[in-house]
């Protein structure tokens, strides 16, 4: 095994005993942060394909991970007041089946994403930072606004969604339930990397004008990128929903787009398992550190500096040695 | 007299008030190495950019393999068969040597839309793009970095760039700039065999080179070609030598 396959499966392990402890010392709430873990973590790893393969610098992906929890939301809360989601043209019903909120959520993400993404990977450098951040903005406050659906208080899900064969409402099957879909997303984002589109794509971050030289159209391929990042973070959204029971407008919020980008920076950019490692330092110090002060993210701040500045590879730079090509 | 390959008429590009190309027509015919000379700035490279379809020209067509290639963009070009090298080294530089030459069989291919099998796992892709390396003499250098290549180096990989297009004409820009005399010797070879493949538009100072490799030759100053012809021509031309050759010819 390479030295960052040891670290990766080290990662996977400490979560999976995380939550195991957790059960076992009757203590829930280390499993619901294990869970948290790995779902910010998924959350992480779609960001990362644009981010740290297509160093595409998204900060509206807080959009995709709000909408994912508000599909899941929103479909639950139609099934528990047993009233139709539409009536016209068709009929759609609500459900709390997460293997239909699931396919619901990927697609409505990755239509939004299509979208959102045919304008703002029209620009580039800050302007794209920018237009995704407006395009998430626009969210958060449709939102707010929309009292429907709880407006600015939120969402409740009385009963977690159900996943046939599981008993969600158990913190440590809900955890893996969340720890299976991560290693799948995992798993895909290396199979993407390793890609001929991941080749062109991680091209497209170091020369888009070579690349373009060699006969590959560099935008088609970061919106792909661009769609397939945002539909695996609105899948984390729809289960980050799902662990809470709850969702706000707070997870549109630009501060939600933020950790996200922070959680990827710390665990190390372009890292299959980065997104991970980062998650569970993010959860580690806001728990950690957040009990005991409330200045826990000027601390967070300190080593986003120490990284961006000292350590290009965040966390598993550190324990991994600098990623190899080819 | 050989087929045309590729025709400019007329072409004009300003910026600003600085007329880069003005009114240039020139033509890359099979089996001969064009060069453009000039002095800084007499606007060679902004020439080779409106060819490739990086900028648009102002006025005046460019026709390649008799199509008019207004309106196809950087990619589409590519794909028609222009290759070029750029005059500052242009590759990926995270990459190793060999991605980078997959990468252009990859674009070459046109099917960039793979999402799972593994491209440099993917014969179809590495086979060409060994056997290119090959041919620019960088075999046993597959594996370095390109951030890590030598200047020289770097220069013979964006020429298997190039060849992995299959391409039906070159556009090389300064391809010699910063190498040795060695070096420059070197890649003098590889394009004498490369002509037979399609035709080089070669820009180029090094006039060893060019008068070395030339069929034909064009003269550049401000925009304007002053003068088109054979090495013999060029060098006896009274006007070449005032405007450019000076006490070099
Ligand atoms: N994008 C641009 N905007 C404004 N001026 C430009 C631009 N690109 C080139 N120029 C100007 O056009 C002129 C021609 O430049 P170009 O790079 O084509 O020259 P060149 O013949 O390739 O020179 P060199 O031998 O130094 O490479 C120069 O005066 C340059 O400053
Ligand atoms: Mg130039």
């Amino acid at each position: 095994m390479t030295r960052e396959g040891a670290v990766n499966a080290v990662i996977l392990a400490l979560l999976a005993a995380v939550a195991l402890a957790g059960a076992a010392g009757d203590r829930p709430f280390l499993v619901t942060l294990a869970a948290k873990v790995a779902i910010l973590g998924l959350a992480g790893v779609g960001l990362n394909i644009a981010l740290g393969f297509g160093g595409l610098v998204s900060f509206g992906h807080a959009a995709f991970f709000g909408l994912g929890g508000y599909v899941a939301g929103i479909l639950a809360s139609h099934a528990q007041n047993y009233e139709p989601v539409a009536e016209w043209p068709i009929t759609i019903a609500g459900t709390q089946e997460m293997l239909i909120i699931w396919p619901a959520a990927l697609a409505a993400c990755a239509l939004a994403a299509a979208v959102i993404g045919a304008l703002s990977l029209r620009t580039s450098g800050i302007f794209f930072i920018m237009i995704t951040l407006a395009f998430a903005q626009m969210l958060y406050y449709f939102a707010i606004s929309w009292p429907a659906y709880g407006g600015e208080d939120g969402l409740p899900i009385y009963l977690r969604n159900a996943f046939p064969g599981l008993d969600t409402m158990d913190g440590l099957q809900f955890f893996a339930l969340c720890l299976a879909a991560l290693v799948l997303g995992v798993g895909l984002s290396w199979r993407l990397r390793d890609s001929r589109f991941g080749l062109a794509l991680e091209a497209a971050r170091q020369n888009p004008e070579r690349v373009a030289a060699v006969g590959i159209r560099v935008f088609r391929v970061r919106l792909a990128a661009f769609v397939i990042s945002a539909a695996i973070t609105g899948l984390a959204g729809a289960l980050y929903a799902d662990l809470n029971r709850f969702v706000s407008p707070a997870m549109l919020s630009w501060q939600t787009s933020g950790e996200l980008i922070v959680l990827v920076i710390l665990g190390g950019v372009g890292r299959l398992w980065g997104p991970v490692a980062g998650a569970g330092l993010f959860v580690f110090l806001e728990h950690v550190l957040g009990g005991v002060s409330e200045y826990w993210q000027a601390l967070l701040g300190l080593m986003l500096l120490g990284v961006v500045l000292f350590a290009r590879g965040g966390l598993l730079g550190l324990l991994a040695g600098a990623r190899r090509h080819g | 007299m050989a087929e045309t390959v590729l025709e400019l008429a007329g072409l004009s590009k300003s910026f600003g008030a600085l007329r880069a190309t003005d009114g240039v027509s020139l033509t890359l015919r099979r089996g001969e190495i064009h060069a453009l000379i000039g002095p800084n700035g007499a606007g060679k490279s902004t020439l080779i950019r409106q060819i490739t379809g990086e900028i648009a020209p102002d006025s005046g067509t460019i026709r390649f393999m008799g199509r008019d290639l207004t309106g196809l963009d950087m990619p589409a070009r590519a794909r028609a068969g222009l290759a070029r090298s750029f005059q500052v080294s242009s590759v990926a530089s995270e990459f190793t040597a060999l991605q980078n030459v997959v990468l252009a069989v990859l674009g070459a291919s046109g099917r960039v839309f793979g999402f799972l099998a593994p491209a440099m796992a993917d014969l179809r892709l590495v086979g060409p793009a060994r056997a290119h390396l090959g041919r620019v003499g960088l075999s046993g250098r597959e594996a370095v970095r390109a951030a890590d290549l030598s200047h020289g180096e770097r220069r013979r990989l964006e020429l298997a760039m190039a060849l992995a297009l299959r391409p039906k004409a070159f556009l090389l820009d300064e391809p010699m700039a910063g190498m040795g005399p060695e070096g420059a010797r070197e890649m003098t070879a590889l394009l004498a065999g490369l002509k037979r493949e399609a035709p080089i538009l070669l820009v180029e100072h090094d006039m060893d080179a060019v008068f070395a490799l030339a069929d034909r030759i064009s003269v550049l100053v401000y925009g304007r070609i002053i003068a088109t012809g054979t090495v013999a021509e060029i060098r006896a031309d009274p006007a070449v030598r005032e405007a450019y050759l000076g006490e070099e010819a």
